[in-house]
């Protein structure tokens, strides 16, 4: 799991090491690391990074060994990956109450719908899911597609 | 030295015997005494042990027209139980709901030990399984470039040379009439209807439409794919279809816009899918007309595509190419005998 963590480290020489110290301990793998020294705040340079963790609890015992130390913690975030994919429904559903539903787990990011010339109506999704979930929301749109009676149109 | 006996006289029979005719020479030069002795239709055969004459079958529409030596009356099985061909091509009318008649003359070929070269989908969808053990335990050669995506050469590919890879994911646009529907609707914003009507005109539709609209055709090509190339069990009723008859103008409009365009694909993966999909208009998939395309994935050639004329007499190439094939490796053998 990838998590943004940015760290305040006071400006002094050997602070960056000592606060990678229990990243290390609990197996954070350090994929990026920006030290934005030219931005100090009263004598603290913000440090981010984007850590790798086994798990959540890894993260957790690494801020709270941090925050020990006297470092302040000012974000500590998992970094969802995403996929932004597009559908097309067509059918008599009701598009409207499908857009107030919502979709599990996926955020509607757009849609538009079209000018009914044929019986059916036509909407077009564009929503963003976790990639994780990415398999699970599409077949969760697909069986919802199948109840309703509509005709699911989703990428190859 | 190849005799060869073809099973059915219609579009794709007559075609191929045109082509023998023509491509004559091309053949000896691999096999100097090959000769068709026999070719059936479904009220009767022609059979001479000396070799038909190309020409003069090749002008006729019936065989009944080529001379008297037609025998009305006989069967299809007769002729194969003579036992004196050696090999059969089999192009009669596709039936995917019992594989008849193909699938028994098939059958019977093969427990004489005659190889097979053919074009017809439904023996392979409803027995593929047991033609293709029933083949192996013969020792014949039973091909069938022709049933899937016409001129397209998917098997010869994928068996020749990517002996190595494994196939994780076919994906294709493998029936042109819908293709066409669906590439009529996109460019010129015609209805369904009207697409479907056009194609009609244009003969690219069976009698009955619902066998290319509702993805029967392009199952049963699916079903071929993953039995011959990914090692699967499948049959047509395993199939998860859906046609195009509910895509509306409206929806491919909208599509055309986020720049996708809207093709009926069959996808064998885990699942065996044939459905209307989003396909990206720069993606390799992305054909229009009747053109027909199919992309593979494998483990290490990763992606291929092929695009190319999927039906008609296009077909006969493919059909060609499994005779030379059967006509060289049955040289090759008995060179090693």
């Amino acid at each position: 799991m990838k998590f943004d963590l940015t760290i305040a480290l006071a400006d002094r020489p050997g602070q960056l090491l000592k606060a990678l110290k229990p990243i290390a301990k609990y197996g954070g793998n350090i994929i990026s690391i920006i030290h934005e020294r030219e931005n100090p705040s009263d004598g603290f340079v913000p440090v981010s990074l984007v850590v790798d963790f086994p798990s959540k609890w890894n993260l957790q015992k690494t801020i709270s060994d941090l925050r020990n130390m006297g470092i302040t913690i000012i974000r500590a975030e998992e970094i969802v990956d995403t996929s932004r994919i597009i559908a097309i429904l067509v059918g008599k559903a009701n598009l409207k109450d499908i857009i107030q539903r919502g979709i599990k787990n996926a955020k509607i990011i757009g849609f538009e719908v079209s000018d009914p010339v044929s019986e059916d109506a036509c909407l077009k999704l564009e929503i963003e899911v976790p990639t994780r979930l990415l398999d699970e929301t599409l077949e969760n749109l697909r069986r919802m597609a199948e109840s309703e009676g509509s005709l699911i149109i989703l990428p190859i | 030295m190849l005799n060869v006996i073809i099973a059915g006289f219609g579009f794709i029979g007559r075609k191929l015997v045109r082509t023998f005719h023509k491509k004559i020479d091309l053949i000896k030069n691999v096999d100097s005494k090959f000769k068709i002795i026999g070719v059936s239709d479904s009220k009767g055969y022609l059979y001479n042990l000396n070799g038909l004459d190309l020409k003069r079958l090749s002008s006729v529409k019936r065989l009944s027209e080529y001379s008297e030596e037609y025998r009305e009356g006989r069967s299809t099985e007769e002729m194969i139980e003579k036992g004196e061909a050696n090999l059969m091509i089999e192009v009669t009318p596709t039936n995917v709901d019992d594989g008849e008649p193909g699938l028994s003359f098939m059958k019977a070929a093969l427990k004489k030990g005659i190889h097979v070269v053919t074009s017809n989908k439904g023996p392979l969808v409803v027995a593929f399984r047991e033609l293709t053990s029933l083949a192996k335990r013969n020792d014949c050669f039973l091909l069938y470039e022709g049933t899937v995506a016409g001129a397209i050469p998917i098997f010869s590919l994928i068996k020749r040379c990517l002996q190595g890879d494994t196939i994780r994911r076919i994906m294709g646009i493998l029936n042109g009439t819908t293709n066409y529907i669906l590439s009529r609707m996109y460019f010129e914003g015609t209805s369904f209807e009207l697409a479907l009507k056009e194609a009609r005109e244009r003969g690219l539709t069976e009698r009955d439409p619902s066998y290319d609209v509702d993805g029967i055709d392009a199952a049963c090509k699916a079903v071929i794919l993953a039995n011959a190339l990914m090692n699967r069990n499948v049959k047509f009723k395993d199939v998860k279809r859906t046609g195009i008859r509910r895509v509306t103008q409206e929806a491919i409009s909208l599509a055309k816009k986020s720049k996708f365009a809207i093709k009926l694909v069959s996808v064998i993966d885990k699942r065996i899918e044939v459905s209307p999909k989003l396909v990206p208009i720069n993606h390799p998939l992305c054909v229009h007309s009747t053109l027909n395309a199919i992309h593979i994935e494998t483990d290490l050639a990763r992606e291929i595509t092929l695009i190319g004329r999927g039906a008609g007499e296009e077909t006969v190439s493919a059909v060609l190419n499994d005779v030379l094939t059967v006509i060289r490796e049955t040289a090759s053998r008995s060179r090693k005998i």
